[in-house]
């Protein structure tokens, strides 16, 4: 018990310590590769530091929903990275179905945000609210489809017991299914986090905005909850696509010298999806909103080809 | 490295590359931008000519490696490069306009990608249980989906020379088929066809130019009407 205690902590930390440092890294690369100067790699830091030193204000609208929405956003976010492996292959939670208990507990999150955005009265949460569940529509069932595919290679729809089937097999667990899975994986990532080709993360213009819009009327320690609930979401979405797709390097046990090595690998690899994602949002354009859903479509014909080239052979 | 002399690593290798070939023709499908598809075509090119580089690796086929080469030169580089100048050159809308709109060409493509699988499957022999007989018949039904895909882009297309773009993809169904199930043709057939594809194409970008000189357009439908 205190094993698992300690487990979880541990994992705990490493996600609220590194998730607003892999933001700072992105913005970083994303400004360099734009020969911007950008933000210092720590300011994401120093924004949810700040935050929570501010006071808040609540619109008169507003019911419990409003209040309760970022301490949701931000617990389902953790709850769901302690259900992924990271450093090991062995990861502390696992909670009703693993892979299907991840899905849906990011959909509450979002449930609850989409509705917070509402609940605050202004015309912009709405429309941010309505234009996240309209792209989460297809976005959730592809990404069902692509961890699905994998589930089905590792026969067991448990996190670990997929990650240490992938460790196990190494090279051979290379199938033309997961390069289908992985293409439709990534796509949803950018659709999740709200990057470039589908919502752009670092403007306020009512045309395109679709997270911010719902956060909008968020202030002070709560909006610090939600900027910091947002990007631990995007770590946990990251590292399941990391740590599915390419499982190099999971330790296998929990001793010193393996969470080591572990943490190196899981780094470098979470540096080369970010290298990834920073190129995509700089050569890539916003979509008009009416042409997110034909991106997605994309994304869920990958995630349906994966799953059924699986049973095909 | 042990594993870079093993057969069966090559085999999965070549398989995973040839469903990135088919990730790349389903997003083919789907592109608006006429310069971005002759980018993926350039892409997908490439991706072959590393397949057939990796074949002639593991079976120790020195000729192949021609083939790789020659597809390497021509398909990733000089087509593209061609038909990018001939954008340039005739300054058309830089926008595709399919017949049958993107979400629904997703759809279909899916679709053909199924029948790729289900007639390759035919091909298959469970009795031949040897590693290479399941994982070669997985090359063909993506080739076997390009092929159709390629067709169905050809289809869809109105402008000629984005269906001389399903063409190529076409080609390169033929070419993945080819190097997959055999193990390379004959050096003469293999050239023969290269420099088919390459005529065609210069063909096809003159014609193109002529079309557009004599119809102001490039809209292949309106070739239905008798000039006088």
């Amino acid at each position: 018990m205190t094993g698992l205690l300690a487990k979880a902590g541990l994992q705990l930390v490493l996600l609220l310590l590194v998730a607003p440092l892999l933001s700072g890294i992105i913005k970083t690369l994303k400004a360099r590769l734009q020969t911007r100067r950008g933000p210092h790699i720590l300011q994401s830091y120093r924004d949810i530091f700040k935050l929570f030193g501010k006071g808040t204000v609540i619109p008169e609208t507003a019911s419990w929903i409003f209040s309760a929405t970022p301490y949701i956003v931000f617990v389902t976010a953790a709850l769901v990275g302690l259900m992924i492996p990271m450093t090991t292959t062995d990861a502390p939670l696992s909670l009703f179905g693993g892979v299907l208990a991840v899905v849906y507990l990011l959909a509450l999150g979002r449930f609850f945000l989409a509705l917070g955005g509402l609940d605050a009265g202004s015309s912009f949460g709405g429309l941010g609210s309505s234009r996240e569940m309209t792209i989460s529509a297809i976005a959730e069932p592809a990404m069902m489809l692509a961890i699905f595919t994998v589930a089905l290679a590792a026969s067991s729809t448990n996190l670990s017991e997929m990650a240490k089937v992938a460790v196990s097999q190494s090279w051979k667990f290379l199938a033309p299914s997961q390069m289908l899975a992985f293409a439709a994986l990534f796509i949803v990532l950018i659709a999740e986090t709200g990057r470039i080709p589908v919502d752009n993360p670092a403007t306020h213009l009512e045309l395109t905005m679709i997270h911010e819009a719902m956060i909008l009327e968020y202030s002070g320690p709560y909006l610090a909850l939600l900027e910091w609930g947002a990007s631990i979401k995007q770590l946990v979405l990251m590292t399941l696509v990391v740590n599915t797709f390419f499982p190099f390097g999971l330790s296998s046990d929990w001793t010193l010298r393996g969470l080591g090595l572990g943490l190196i690998f899981y780094l470098t690899k979470m540096l080369l999806l970010a290298c990834l994602i920073v190129l995509v949002e700089t050569t890539n354009a916003k979509l008009r909103l009416f042409r997110v859903p034909e991106l997605l479509m994309v994304s869920f014909i990958f995630g349906a080809l994966a799953l059924i080239s699986t049973f095909l052979f | 490295m042990t594993f870079l002399q093993n057969p069966e690593f090559g085999d999965r290798i070549i398989t995973l590359m040839a469903a990135l070939v088919l990730v790349l023709q389903i997003a083919a499908v789907g592109q608006r931008w006429l310069v971005s598809s002759i980018r993926i075509f350039a892409a997908q090119s490439f991706l072959l000519a590393s397949i057939a580089g990796i074949i002639a690796y593991f079976n120790h086929a020195s000729h192949i490696y021609i083939a790789a080469l020659l597809t390497l030169i021509l398909k990733a580089g000089l087509l593209p490069w061609l038909l990018e100048r001939l954008v340039k050159r005739i300054e058309i809308r830089r926008e595709i306009e399919p017949l049958i709109n993107a979400p629904l060409s997703i759809l279909i493509a899916g679709g053909l990608t199924l029948v790729g699988y289900i007639v390759a499957q035919s091909f298959y022999h469970p009795e031949e249980t040897s590693v290479r007989a399941a994982l070669g018949h997985n090359t063909l039904a993506v080739a076997i989906a390009l092929f159709l895909i390629g067709f169905f882009t050809m289809l869809n297309r109105r402008k000629a020379l984005t269906q001389v773009l399903g063409l190529l993809s076409l080609e390169n169904g033929l070419f993945l088929a080819a190097i997959s199930l055999t193990y390379g043709m004959p050096l003469v057939v293999e050239l023969g066809i290269f420099f088919d594809v390459l005529v065609a194409v210069m063909v096809l970008g003159i014609l193109v130019f002529r079309i557009r000189e004599a119809f102001d357009s490039m809209d292949v439908s309106k070739l239905r009407k008798l000039r006088e």
